[in-house]
């Protein structure tokens, strides 16, 4: 015993957060240089003897630790800061927790503050911009869309690309975030490299966003209501030709048609004299003024649309008991016609502590969506409908009805001209009745077990039940609005999908000495089961009665599918002295999925941390407060590959003998039954800076990541009566560096902090199949090559370098025999003197060269502001609206800047745009550089305004808080782009559908950045108030 | 499993079948198996003969028909009319895919049945029509594409890197030996129960046109002489009776691919393909594909009933206005279901038919009577008669021509009829298309000779 102790006297105090008044539970009060100490009790009290002239320590995990001397108080009363910036904050890992300081991989963690004001339904789509490294872009604005996030670059050609989501410990593929109500999230944490990943075994490859749900604290109940209304609006329209120059178009169009299809024809030549294809209305030519401006169809589909949030949560606890009881109801009107998005979700957490060895805890949660959903399919969906349509049309014609394709309209003379275009766009909102219902529910049931002191076993089940059904009515000749006049048709799909997960694991967490210990081992075994039915009827007798009752069925189907799994699992975290780290893990999963020569794989990791600022020759320099250096190797899986894959699958072929109809089997893909996993192994370094007091933060890291076993859809030659074999064998790289900055400007009544992030990854493929023969998928035009030494997906195509002038022009460089005045300029890349298809080229990638994000954040009492820039540099766009818009097309509307096309040798336009024609001969339909656009922008993403009414005002009401937020999303985008918005892509992250048995087609994932017409991302302002009780 | 929680699955739980889907593990061992199979096999006619197939779009490539228009990448359809493809063009590439694709559902079952332990007969009957399909397909492929990598089973990615273009003659002989097995081994028409089998007949009609593509004359002679002699088939006696939907796998057909109108079953869609995009009174969908050519309709001589049977002249819109697009009506279903705003069309498509034979008889004999079949059958008066129009088709060789125009019109001869009788390039050129020797093959796919550039193009492209 120390002598001194003896000697010492009684002190007291109370520890207070010094940003919220209330008492701190547990906070550790240690006199300094001894292990003397205790903690705070549940009203923050504390008593304890200390020596004279003793220091003490204040420490708590979330706050910025304290030292006081005591001097001659006997109180000792202290307010500690809390510090999200702390090295002692926690961040969620797989299977478990770990200290900031003890990190070793690559994570980012992000807390509910930080999204808590953003309105957003699907918390991933709130920190874009924000996570170096991860790429978060919203591909359609339609509400409720999930954004495509990618983690440090693509990864895979032909798998999936979704990075794993994690849930209260699920871990999901293609899991729709939507079904979360963000406020009930506590924290998001996306683990970047390969060996945060590798815990996660084949899974792991594209990252992993583990999501946390809040559990109550120990303390008094808080009750917390919100509500937010929000206004949504398209602000950034398409600028399309108006009916006047409409006209022009189509009659220059026929009529360079019409003269260039053989000698002595001019453009005089009255319909009579012409085949159908050249003819033009003669209200074109006679009276083309009765159309004025016309029609502003994108006017027609966009609307201002409100939304309404409402959510009220319960949470708090006892030592033994904690709780968290939420509801929320979000009702939002899109800004596309008809479409809503409802969603209704309840969540009830508990946690109960049984005996000082036990405890259990139960997660349940429910979400309901109902929505509608048109114009994200792009093409002659409603969004690039309403682009494409002609604007000399009325929305509505004289009898109510919606087409020129009304035989008793007048509009009908029109229907003579085939090539006139309005498949109106209310014809898919207005006719089309229809409505998606989705109902998700997930659980967890978890039971901790302290076997023996530092030896805790925990057993879960999770379970995941998602059921949606849709509905559809198409009404009867849909008012002629339609491409053709079709019958009542009536569509029901249902679909089923149950994912249960039993999880075991033993983790052990000792102190010896110097020497810090966590092991862990755990044991996993996962199945989901998808099933799908549909079916569809027609022969309606009237648009009365639209279930199918009504009609009489005549198509249907059901499809099941399933995968399993199995997991080992472990992993070991050594420290010295809390300041030199160690990491390594291992995990083993077999798969239903792979192939039976490949059933199992191992996915090894180790990671170093050395804490440089702890060391003696660092702790007197006062500059730096954190320097922390880490490095990591591990090797992560990506197993999004079809449910049957490595199976040869036999597929229906019937065929009919005279009327009997016959059955047919024929294989439908070539079996392989190697198929497996692709493996992606990444080397990361990473440093932590922090400097001045912890005022400026700063995380730079730079990582190579190979995959390989690259899964293709090798091309075959298709001798094979194959195209491809889902084989792996490719190999591609991604290297990349990041940078965060974050940075505490001003502190004090005034506080000013500023966020930064820059992101670059470089993407190459290093191998393909047999020869490595590249990769060419063209879809509509638009053609994505893949081949070695380049990044995935160049677009590739033609040069055009304007329009030829005159004769003059042509006869002095290489040119296609076809071309005459006013054709564009193809440029003969391989200077052999010709324009073959050999002078294709690269034209653009995706991919940006970096992108970036700032966010400033200021507070003066209650008021706070704060604004975030985002930004791309250096991709290119694909606009296949340009199929529609940028070139002659069957009549439809085009972009305002087409009608500066060439006309004539005197006026030949804008150098851009070569003259129209119904019957081009040359590549003037080819996919070319006239179709690629810089994709670069920068976005005004977030501007938000809040204000905490002050204590005093509240002290006689029954309010603990209150604030009221204005909160703008996509305030203002700076872009060149033609369409709506550069993050627009038309086709998706590649993913597989569950009930699909094997792949075929293109991995939409190889399109991206192909924008056929998406939805528009509005710009979203809400007014909200949160109050606590 | 979850009740053995804490103690493990057994590995089975990773050993999932597919639910909706059959396994090719266990298949291709039975009779019923090869039923199955074999009528897959068939089933590869709907894509071989489909509207928008290759054979369809060598009347793009002849006099018959074009274009306006249409659904879909314009550039590459128009393409074949204007003779100016790219070795990029889709349309030729899907084509290389849907032919390979048939050849293997064909290797397949002649490859799995040689060691099925299935009676001999029935062997050797299911081998003689894949063997007559295979031939078929060959046929057609060598005249598109000239020199072809010959398969004959099931090959691996690896084994099919090997495979080259092999010459004409080989790609001929092979056709020979499959169509002479099956003309052997197939039983008569009349033999025949289910319809739509190929027959002994089909076989030697098309090995007649194997024989006189080959300008072996004597050859195609005799056989096309044993199906005449075998009586199994005559001429319907009206023209226009061998086009109405009901009448299937008549006297005249010789080989005829079966379609089953409506929902669920394998309709046909040469009606809607053909008929002019978004017309809105002839069908709820309109392809637009083989719209006639005015030189097509022109052919006909005046009287000569089978122009009405084979084309519309246009159609008269919902408000009256007539359309004059012409497109062929051959394969026309007014009371076909419609689901989805497709047709579902009942018609059969005839591959092979008597006056073919007949045709060709007089092609192979230089006897005009055969000729003459034909056009009695037409009410038209016979080659060497008064009336005949002897100042347009002075020889038997132009009328012989001119007749398989008219009376096998848009039924996808034409192109072939022309490059057999070496009278593509002056007849196509006459009507100003830009036609050179080689663009008479159309050109190995650019995809195909990435993935094995030791594939050789064909030259001109």
């Amino acid at each position: 015993v120390d002598f001194a102790f003896a000697q010492g006297r009684a002190i007291s105090g109370k520890v207070t957060s010094k940003e919220e008044g209330g008492a701190l539970p547990g906070v550790s009060v240690l006199v300094k240089g001894t292990t003397n100490g205790t903690i705070t009790n549940t009203d923050g009290n504390y008593q304890l003897n200390v020596p004279d002239n003793a220091t003490l320590v204040f420490s708590f995990i979330g706050f910025t630790s304290q030292e006081v001397a005591v001097g001659n108080r006997t109180t000792v009363d202290v307010a500690l800061l809390p510090d999200a910036k702390a090295l002692s904050e926690v961040v969620v890992i797989g299977y478990g927790t770990q200290t900031k300081r003890a990190v070793t991989g690559s994570v980012a963690s992000v807390g509910y503050d930080k999204f808590k004001d953003r309105s957003f339904s699907n918390v991933t789509q709130a920190l874009a911009g924000e996570l170096p490294g991860v790429n978060i872009t919203q591909a359609q604005g339609a509400p409720g869309q999930s954004p495509i996030i990618r983690i440090r670059g693509i990864s895979s050609i032909t798998a999936g690309t979704n990075p794993l989501y994690v849930v209260d410990g699920l871990p999901m593929e293609n899991f729709n975030l939507n079904n979360i109500n963000p406020q009930d999230i506590e924290s998001v944490e996306v683990l970047k490299d390969a060996s945060s990943a590798a815990i996660y075994g084949s899974r792991g490859a594209n990252g992993v966003v583990i999501i946390t749900t809040k559990l109550g604290k120990v303390g008094k109940t808080s009750i917390n209501a919100s509500y937010e209304f929000g206004q949504q609006e398209v602000t950034r329209k398409i600028d399309l030709m108006d009916a006047q120059q409409f006209v022009n178009y189509y009659v220059d169009a026929h009529n360079n048609a019409w003269t260039a299809s053989g000698p002595g024809r001019l453009a005089s030549d009255p319909n009579s004299v012409r085949p159908t294809q050249f003819r033009i209305p003669e209200d074109f030519v006679t009276n083309p003024q009765q159309f004025g401006k016309g029609t502003d169809w994108q006017d027609v589909m966009y609307r201002t649309a409100p939304s309404h949030n409402t959510q009220l949560s319960v949470s708090g606890g006892t030592d033994k008991t904690q709780f968290l009881f939420s509801g929320a109801y979000l009702n939002q009107e899109a800004v596309l016609d008809r479409n809503y998005y409802k969603r209704l979700s309840l969540r009830t957490n508990i946690k109960q502590t049984i005996s000082e060895k036990i405890a259990i805890g139960v997660n349940l949660a429910f979400t309901g969506i109902y929505d509608r959903t048109d114009g994200t399919q792009g093409k002659s969906d409603v969004v690039s409908l309403g682009v494409q349509s002609d604007p000399i049309f009325p929305v509505y014609n004289e009898l109510g009805n919606l087409g020129f394709k009304d035989p008793n309209s007048t509009w009908y003379r029109f229907a003579t001209y085939t090539d006139l275009q309005l498949w109106h766009p209310y014809s898919l909102t207005r006719e089309i009745a229809k409505q998606n219902k989705s109902f998700n529910t997930m659980g967890t049931a978890y039971l901790e077990y302290n076997i023996i002191k530092d030896l805790k076993f925990r057993t879960s089940i999770n379970g995941n039940l998602y059921n949606t059904r849709y509905n559809a009515y198409q009404n009867k000749d849909m008012k002629f609005g339609y491409s053709s006049a079709l019958a009542a048709r009536g569509d029901v799909n249902n679909s089923f999908m149950l994912n249960w997960l039993t999880e075991n694991t033993l983790t052990y967490d000792r102190h010896f000495g110097s020497h810090g210990v966590t092991a862990l081992v755990g044991y996993t075994a996962q199945k989901q089961r998808d099933e799908y039915s549909s079916v569809t009827a027609g022969n309606f007798p009237n648009d009365l009665v639209q279930t199918l009752n009504a009609g009489t069925v005549n198509g249907g189907t059901s499809l099941a599918s399933e995968w399993s799994m199995l997991s080992y699992l472990a992993r070991v975290n050594y420290n010295f002295l809390d300041r030199y780290f160690l990491t390594g893990t291992i995990r083993r999963d077999g798969s239903s999925r792979f192939g039976t020569n490949t059933k199992w794989g191992y996915f090894p990791s180790v990671s170093a941390g050395w804490l440089v600022s702890d060391e003696n020759f660092l702790k007197n320099v006062t500059l730096i407060n954190n320097l922390k250096l880490r490095a990591s190797y591990g090797v992560a899986g990506n197993n999004q590959i079809p449910n049957y894959g490595p199976i040869g699958l036999l597929g229906n072929q019937n065929y009919v003998y005279g009327n009997n109809l016959a059955n047919g089997l024929n294989v439908t893909n070539i079996a392989n039954q190697d198929l497996k996993w692709e493996k992606t192994t990444q080397l990361n370094f990473g440093v932590d800076v922090g400097l001045l007091s912890n005022r400026l933060n700063l995380t730079a890291e730079v990582y190579s990541s190979t995959t390989n076993d690259l899964l293709l859809f090798v091309p075959v030659p298709d001798l094979t009566g194959f195209s491809t074999q889902l084989t792996n064998i490719g190999k591609m790289r991604n290297r990349g560096f990041e940078f965060g900055l974050n940075s505490r400007n001003l502190v004090g009544n005034f506080n000013w902090t500023t966020d930064f992030n820059l992101s670059v990854n470089r993407n190459k493929v290093l191998q393909l199949g047999p020869g490595n023969a590249p990769i060419v998928y063209t879809d509509f035009v638009v053609t994505v090559k893949t081949e070695v030494g380049q990044p995935l997906s160049n677009y590739y195509g033609y040069v055009f370098d304007g329009v030829y002038k005159n004769q003059a022009e042509i006869d002095a460089s290489p040119h296609d025999p076809t071309t005459t005045p006013g054709d564009p300029i193809v440029r003969d890349v391989n200077g052999d003197g010709k324009i073959t298809e050999a002078d294709r080229t690269t034209i653009g990638n995706y991919q940006p060269n970096f992108t970036s994000g700032l966010t400033n954040s200021f507070s003066y009492k209650g008021v706070e502001l704060s604004f975030m820039l985002q930004g791309s540099f250096g991709g290119e766009i694909a606009n296949q609206l340009i199929r529609y818009n940028g070139i002659w097309n069957g009549g439809r509307n085009a972009y305002a800047e087409v009608a500066n096309y060439w006309k004539s040798e005197s006026e030949p336009g804008d150098g851009k745009h070569f003259k129209p024609t119904v019957a081009p001969k040359g590549l003037q339909e080819k996919f070319s550089s006239y179709w690629v656009e810089d994709g670069s922008f920068v976005r005004i993403k977030n501007v938000r305004v809040s204000y905490a009414l002050p204590s005093n005002l509240l002290t006689r009401l029954p309010v603990k808080s209150a604030r009221i937020f204005l909160n703008a999303e996509n305030v203002h985008l700076f872009s060149k782009y033609l369409n709506y918005d550069p993050e627009n892509t038309t086709y998706p992250a590649t993913t597989y559908s569950p009930t699909a048995t094997s792949a075929s087609g293109i991995p939409s994932g190889t399109m991206l950045g192909v924008d056929y017409g998406s939805y528009p991302v509005p710009r979203i302002v809400t007014l909200g108030a949160r109050f606590e009780f | 499993c979850l009740s053995v929680m804490a103690f493990g699955c057994k590995e089975d739980f990773l050993e999932l079948a597919p639910i909706s889907n059959s396994n090719a593990n266990n298949f291709y061992k039975t009779r019923e198996d090869f039923d199955l199979a074999s009528n897959a096999a068939y089933a590869t006619l709907y894509t071989v003969y489909a509207p928008e197939s290759s054979v369809s779009y060598t009347e793009q490539l002849s006099d018959n028909a074009t274009l306006y228009n249409v659904a879909g990448i314009q550039a590459d359809r128009w393409a074949f009319k204007d003779y100016s493809l790219r070795t990029s063009n889709v349309e030729v590439y899907r084509f290389w895919q849907e032919n390979y694709r048939a050849l293997f559902s064909i290797n397949i079952v002649l490859d799995k049945i040689e060691t099925a332990s299935v009676d001999e007969a029935y062997k050797e009957q299911v081998k003689a029509q894949m063997r007559f399909l295979r031939g078929l397909y060959y046929f057609n492929m060598v005249q598109l594409w000239g020199d072809l990598p010959l398969v004959t089973k099931p090959l691996s990615a690896e084994e099919s890197y090997k495979v080259l273009r092999s010459p004409v003659a080989d790609v001929y002989k092979l056709i020979t030996e499959d169509l002479e097995y099956a003309a052997e081994k197939l039983p008569l028409a009349s033999a025949i129960t289910a319809p739509g089998k190929a027959s002994k007949g089909a076989a030697q009609t098309l090995l007649g046109k194997v024989y006189l593509t080959q300008k072996n004359k004597t050859a195609a002679a005799q056989i096309l002489q044993e199906v005449v002699n075998s009586k199994q088939y005559e001429l319907l006696p009206s023209y226009a009776s061998l086009w109405v939907v009901t009448n299937k796998n008549t006297k005249e057909s010789i080989f005829e691919i079966q379609y089953k109108g409506g929902a669920g079953n394998p309709y046909s869609n040469y009606w809607t393909a053909f008929a002019p995009t978004e017309n809105f009174v002839l069908t709820q969908f309109g392809g637009g594909m083989n719209q006639v050519t005015d030189d097509l309709y022109n052919e006909y001589e005046p009287g000569d009933p089978r122009r009405d049977a084979s084309i519309s002249t246009g159609y008269t819109n919902k408000v009256g206005t007539f359309i004059p697009i012409k497109f062929p009506i051959k394969w026309m279903d007014r009371t076909a279901q419609v689901v989805g705003g497709r047709e579902l069309s009942n018609n059969n498509f005839m591959v092979l038919r008597y006056a073919d034979v007949l045709l060709m008889l007089a092609e192979a004999t230089g006897d005009a009577n055969f000729l003459n079949q034909v056009r009695t059958r037409a009410g038209l008066p016979a080659f060497g008669a008064a009336g005949y129009p002897t100042d347009k088709y002075p020889t038997l060789e132009l009328a012989i021509e001119h007749e398989r125009r008219v009376e096998l019109a848009l039924e996808f001869h034409r192109w072939f009829d022309l490059k057999r009788t070496d009278r593509a390039l002056p007849v196509l050129t006459a009507k100003g298309k830009a036609v050179t020797p080689q663009k008479l093959l159309i050109p190995i796919p650019e995809i195909v000779r990435q993935q094995n550039p030791a594939i050789a193009q064909n030259e001109g492209y």
